[in-house]
């Protein structure tokens, strides 16, 4: 019982630490005169504000029986009409410039700090799928028997995990982005998935070297050939043995992803910045990205623990 | 009459990449349904000559034929042959994340493309042969070491091989738990199976082998009869077994 108590005793003082560190934030906070304002930022993250319906071209307002606005333009064409609204904002003939609010209607949408985070979450899970095919070829490269291969994949790994990330972004955006026509979003895909990739090699090559070499013997002494061999005996092992280091791999490509800002993506750390200056708070927003950022990984590497608790049957 | 032999091996030599030279002019022939055992001190060769026979191990010179397949031949698929010879390791080598009948079924689906109920049906059989019937849910760390050993020879058997090679099949097992894989094994001889088996336990080479070679310093030193091998009065054997007996 001994253990139990002393587990409790762990538990409590724990949380204590925790509650002096989150006060020592607080009054650190309070202590330098800035003014909080958490509900500045809840209209970045999700917008319930009525919208302005503006004006397409000037014209003249008309409103019939059913209440309906359009809008008759000056010089010909079809009308503007606009039959869902909240709040009218022009009246019955009133002249009308283009870019003039003439209603408004209710709801909500996305803020720009949602739409980063969605935004980042496609990058990641996109650069994820591809970083996983590339690192699973240029890991059984790695291993092959022919050297060609081996040196291939040696190369790959070497030259990407000798050079920043940032720089590879810059290359892939500015020169492979130019020969072949990518837009901003497919370059910071593709510049995350062969950084990732890279490392993932490594790990499914440590994976796999890490399987008993008499397994390839005895699946081959059944008669498999050596893709069958990778596929239904040494594979699966190695898989279960490189679950840990590669969700340590995946935490840091979400991570990385903010990088891919600097090429104009609006990923949720490009948002927090373009927020912090409508804003003006930037502790808040800084704050909630972080904490954002946390709740990605976190679920990621949730997913990773179940997957692993899943494979442990066989332990 | 060299047809018969269900096993040619032809002054085989192996040089490894070190320059070890494990194999020196080794010819052995083996019949349908004989037992050969192959003893001999540690580094003598002779795991290195049983996989050779599937090509585990490549050769340097000579040439090997299993039921009229050259294996030193360019053109011989050795995943083919390798379905026919069955080879039952020291280590076991059972495939870990899988249950024992996954084991046993395994290669049949996958290499012979058997159906699976089929296959299912087989594997329960060859456990219950192998005395496992019980245990076909369990996982490989689950078993006791002999426990492994007969699940991994119901693997080999599972591809029905013409052939099969024991590599020192009890030497990684605690002494008690000797009999239980010997047991299986001697059951296997008397069904008519053609066996090679290396090994230390001179009461199976007495009790159950049809042939005993000895092998020491790569070479092919004497073969025999079990009862005249061990009374035989060769010098070098009987410096051998003095050691182990």
């Amino acid at each position: 019982m001994q253990t139990l108590s002393s587990r409790w005793v762990g538990h409590g003082l724990y949380l204590v630490i925790m509650a002096a560190l989150i006060s020592g934030v607080y009054i650190a906070g309070q202590k330098i005169n800035y003014t909080w304002h958490w509900e500045r930022l809840w209209p970045y993250v999700i917008n319930t504000e009525a919208q302005d319906i503006v004006a397409i071209s000037d014209g003249t307002a008309v409103i019939d029986a059913k209440g309906t606005l359009s809008i008759a333009p000056d010089f010909g064409g079809d009308p503007q009409i606009v039959s869902e609204y909240d709040q009218l904002v022009a009246r019955e003939g009133d002249l009308i410039f283009q870019g003039d609010t003439i209603a408004r209607i209710e709801g909500w949408r996305f803020g720009p700090i949602a739409e980063g985070l969605w935004v980042t979450i496609k990058l990641s899970c996109l650069a994820l799928i591809f970083s996983i095919v590339l690192g699973v070829l240029f890991g059984l490269m790695r291993v092959a028997q022919g050297q060609v291969w081996r040196n291939l994949a040696v190369t790959y790994v070497e030259v990407i995990r000798g050079t920043p990330l940032l720089v590879q972004i810059f290359i892939v955006y500015f020169f492979i982005g130019t020969v072949f026509d990518l837009d901003r979003f497919t370059a910071g895909v593709a510049a995350l998935s062969i950084f990732t990739g890279a490392y993932v090699a490594e790990i499914v090559r440590a994976g796999i070297q890490s399987v008993s070499p008499g397994q390839m013997e005895a699946a081959r002494s059944l008669g498999m050939n050596y893709t069958q061999a990778m596929i239904y005996v040494v594979m699966p092992q190695a898989l279960k043995r490189t679950l840990p280091p590669l969700a340590g791999q995946f935490i840091n490509l979400i991570k990385d992803s903010s990088l891919v800002s600097v090429i104009s993506i609006t990923d949720l750390t490009k948002a927090g910045r373009e927020v912090v200056s409508g804003s003006f708070a930037p502790f808040e927003v800084w704050f909630t990205v972080a904490g954002l950022y946390l709740l990605v990984t976190g679920v990621l590497s949730w997913a990773i623990q179940r997957l692993e608790k899943r494979l442990a049957a066989s332990d | 009459m060299t047809n018969t032999h269900l096993i040619q091996a032809n002054g085989v030599n192996k040089v490894f990449p070190n320059g070890c030279h494990a194999l020196k002019n080794v010819s052995l022939n083996i019949n349908r349904g004989e037992v050969v055992v192959i003893i001999g001190p540690s580094g003598s060769g002779k795991s290195t000559f049983l996989r050779t026979l599937n090509q585990l191990e490549s050769i340097s010179a000579g040439d090997i034929t299993i039921d009229g397949v050259d294996l030193t031949d360019k053109h011989t698929n050795i995943n083919k042959v390798r379905e026919e010879v069955g080879m039952v390791f020291q280590s076991f080598n059972l495939f870990p994340h899988k249950t024992a009948l996954g084991n046993v079924m395994l290669a049949p689906v996958k290499v012979r493309r058997q159906a699976k109920a089929e296959a299912e049906q087989d594997a329960r059989d060859l456990l219950y042969r192998v005395g496992l019937h019980d245990r076909i849910d369990s996982y490989p760390s689950r078993l006791s070491g002999g426990q492994q050993q007969r699940v991994a020879i119901a693997r080999s058997l599972a591809m029905k091989p013409k052939v099969l090679l024991f590599d020192e099949p009890t030497s990684a097992l605690d002494p008690e738990m000797v009999g239980e894989v010997l047991d299986v094994m001697k059951s296997l001889a008397s069904d008519g199976m053609t066996m090679v088996v290396v090994t230390h336990e001179m009461g199976f080479a007495r009790e159950v082998a049809d042939r005993v070679v000895f092998m020491e310093d790569g070479e092919l030193v004497f073969e025999e009869t079990p009862e005249r091998f061990f009374d035989s009065s060769h010098p070098r054997l009987q410096r051998f077994l003095g050691q182990v007996l």
